[in-house]
């Protein structure tokens, strides 16, 4: 018989299930994300604007639907039992993340309906600054849980940092600011001076983005493991760093006004690496759940979390061996 | 199907039937010295429960072919061989592995839908006809128990045999177990008898014993389905010490909330006069 080395572990078998959400959410975050801050960014134009920005606005509106529309589907795809998809809204459950994500969208979508709808129809008897500001706090809501609630699991990679939250939510502002420039940038009636101000604007999200992605990194540590160097570190570090931050940083940010050629081109970098980055997260979740050193590691007792092994730094020598321990 | 039992069976989701009146909460005490790996308990909840075999596969793991539990797998005998190479006899672990029914359950707070529940005996329970295989348990667990059934598409794990509980009758696996490894009972009784047996090996010059979520651990809840383990929880395949996926949620929504209207907030700027 081969004698058993290793001192803990359970043949190396997974201490955790992998976590089931698949393309369907990465899809979902990418969507929703820029639906949310398209939706924020209009509003904010709209109340703060002075009227100069009516073109933004508009793409704003529209944008915003048109992403907001795939959201439900992806979602219901993704359930084990699609037919129930409206036992969701049994219970309103603000400890569990994901309730309060289908609330939010709910509260979400009928503003944005009726935003998108008031102007195809042209029913200037709507109130499109109440429906706005009614629609804004939900939008808030979508740009922020997506991250909180990957984070609420047990996942390492997900639930070892505050920053995935931060990290989501300005992927998200970024990819919706994007989003709108390439629409400002191909609309020959936008102004000059929308352009501008959502170039400033996708300068900071970019650098917030790219803090955040730092911050992410540094604090989960050895545990970003299945990000930095799993099968999933390509798509994040080229994809996600690369494409979506450092490139678009050098063609487009480098310049004080860049062109609308070059708008189009680094916008869509941007959008691609913010997808590469959700792509990645959700998926290395998967490897996280079944890196069973990685799970023994990330869940060592400490003094905020002791655990129920007594003595556990007296103990270590005693138990470390494993040979038997009858006398 | 009529209209009208379409109509009842869709309103029927949002019904609030009384819920029957809180009992003594209940649980399970594992005691691994006494487990002999013979596997009743593995049978006994099959059968009870009908679930469905997982196949037949030779592991190479000692005598485990059971490898974990599983949306239909509610126990699971581990086997540890643990030899230092001399001719000393090996010293066996062998543990029974179930659903911890946390006092405080991250699968029922992470559920959506409302789906998991404590029932009145204080056990962690999915309610099958309102789970809509959401998976946001799954990835909450912190034991890995819980786990999706891809033929059902819905959340399962250990009852704590709810249907006998009602009738008054003990778990299929803790009747089936003929040494008593696993003992059914209050958890309070069964956490004093546990103490008691801790002491008695303890007493044995069996020092390692100690008993695994028989109490709170700072932010982690008691467990409700406890063990006592002779070796660290490590080599089980249990985390030595769990997190509580809930108790960063307040700085979690802080800081990302912070990100959010921070952002809002440049823009306003960017658009309004400032951004000239």
């Amino acid at each position: 018989m081969t004698p058993i080395a290793a001192n803990e572990g359970y043949y190396g078998l997974p201490m955790l299930k992998r976590p089931l959400w698949g393309w369907e959410i990465a899809l979902y975050f990418l969507s929703e994300g820029i639906s949310s801050g398209c939706f924020v960014l209009g509003t904010m134009a709209e109340l703060f604007g002075d009227g100069r920005h009516k073109t933004l606005t508009r793409h704003a509106h529209y944008l915003s639907l048109a992403t907001l529309a795939p959201c439900p589907p992806l979602l219901i795809a993704d359930l084990g039992r699609p037919d129930r998809f409206h036992h969701m809204l049994r219970v309103v459950k603000l400890k569990s993340p994901m309730s309060v994500g289908v609330w939010a969208m709910g509260g979400f979508s009928g503003p944005v309906a009726m935003l998108a709808l008031k102007q195809f129809a042209r029913l200037e008897w709507m109130p499109g600054r109440m429906l706005a500001i009614a629609g804004l706090p939900f939008a808030l809501t979508m740009l922020a849980y997506p991250g909180v609630l990957l984070s609420t699991t047990s996942n390492p990679l997900w639930a070892r940092t505050r920053f995935l939250g931060p990290l989501l939510a300005t992927s998200s502002m970024a990819s919706a600011t994007s989003a709108l420039a390439i629409a400002a940038a191909l609309d020959p009636e936008s102004d000059e001076r929308t352009r501008e101000a959502l170039h400033r604007i996708e300068g900071v999200a970019k650098a917030a983005e790219s803090v955040a992605m730092a911050a992410y990194v540094a604090t989960t540590g050895k545990v970003a493991r299945p990000l930095t160097k799993g099968r999933y570190a390509t798509m994040f570090r080229i994809g996600a760093f690369a494409v979506g931050v450092a490139l678009p940083a050098f063609l487009s940010f480098s310049r004080k006004k860049p062109g609308r050629a070059a708008t189009v081109i680094s916008s869509a970098l941007s959008i691609a690496g913010a997808a590469a980055l959700k792509w990645a997260i959700v998926h290395a979740g998967r490897d996280a759940a079944e890196d069973a050193s990685l799970n023994l590691a990330a869940t060592r007792a400490d003094t905020a979390h002791p655990g129920w092994l007594p003595g556990v730094e007296t103990r270590t020598g005693v138990l470390a061996g494993s040979g038997p321990s009858a006398p | 199907m009529t209209a009208e039992e379409f109509v009842n069976q869709a309103v029927e989701v949002w019904a609030r039937p009384e819920p029957p009146a809180a009992r003594e909460p209940t649980g399970f005490f594992t005691d691994t010295t006494l487990c002999i790996g013979c596997k009743a308990c593995e049978v006994a909840c099959k059968q009870w429960n009908q679930l469905p075999g997982d196949g037949f596969t030779w592991t190479g793991n000692s005598y485990d072919n059971t490898v974990a539990l599983s949306a239909t797998t509610w126990r699971h005998v581990a086997f540890v061989e643990q030899m230092d190479g001399s001719n000393h006899a090996p010293r066996w672990l062998m543990m029974s592995d179930v659903c911890k029914h946390c006092v405080q359950a991250p699968c029922e707070e992470a559920c959506p839908t409302g789906s998991l529940i404590y029932n009145e005996f204080g056990n962690v329970y999915v309610q099958q006809d309102i789970c809509n295989g959401c998976a946001y348990c799954v990835a909450a667990c912190p034991f890995g128990v819980i786990d999706r059934n891809h033929e059902d598409g819905k959340a399962h794990k250990c009852t704590l045999c709810y249907d006998r509980q009602k009738d008054g009758m003990t778990p299929a696996c803790a009747k089936a177990c003929p040494t008593q490894s696993i003992q059914f009972g209050t958890v309070s009784e069964l956490r004093e008898r546990a103490r008691r047996r801790v002491e008695e090996l303890h007493a044995r010059g069996e020092t390692d014993a100690y008993l695994y979520g028989a109490e709170r651990a700072g932010e982690y809840s008691e467990l409700n389905s406890f063990f006592l383990l002779k070796d660290k929880p490590g080599v089980y395949n249990l985390p030595e010490a769990p997190r509580r996926p809930l108790a960063r949620l307040k700085t979690n929504y802080a800081a990302s909330f912070a990100a959010a209207v921070g952002l809002a907030i440049v823009s306003a700027l960017c658009f309004g006069k400032r951004g000239r």
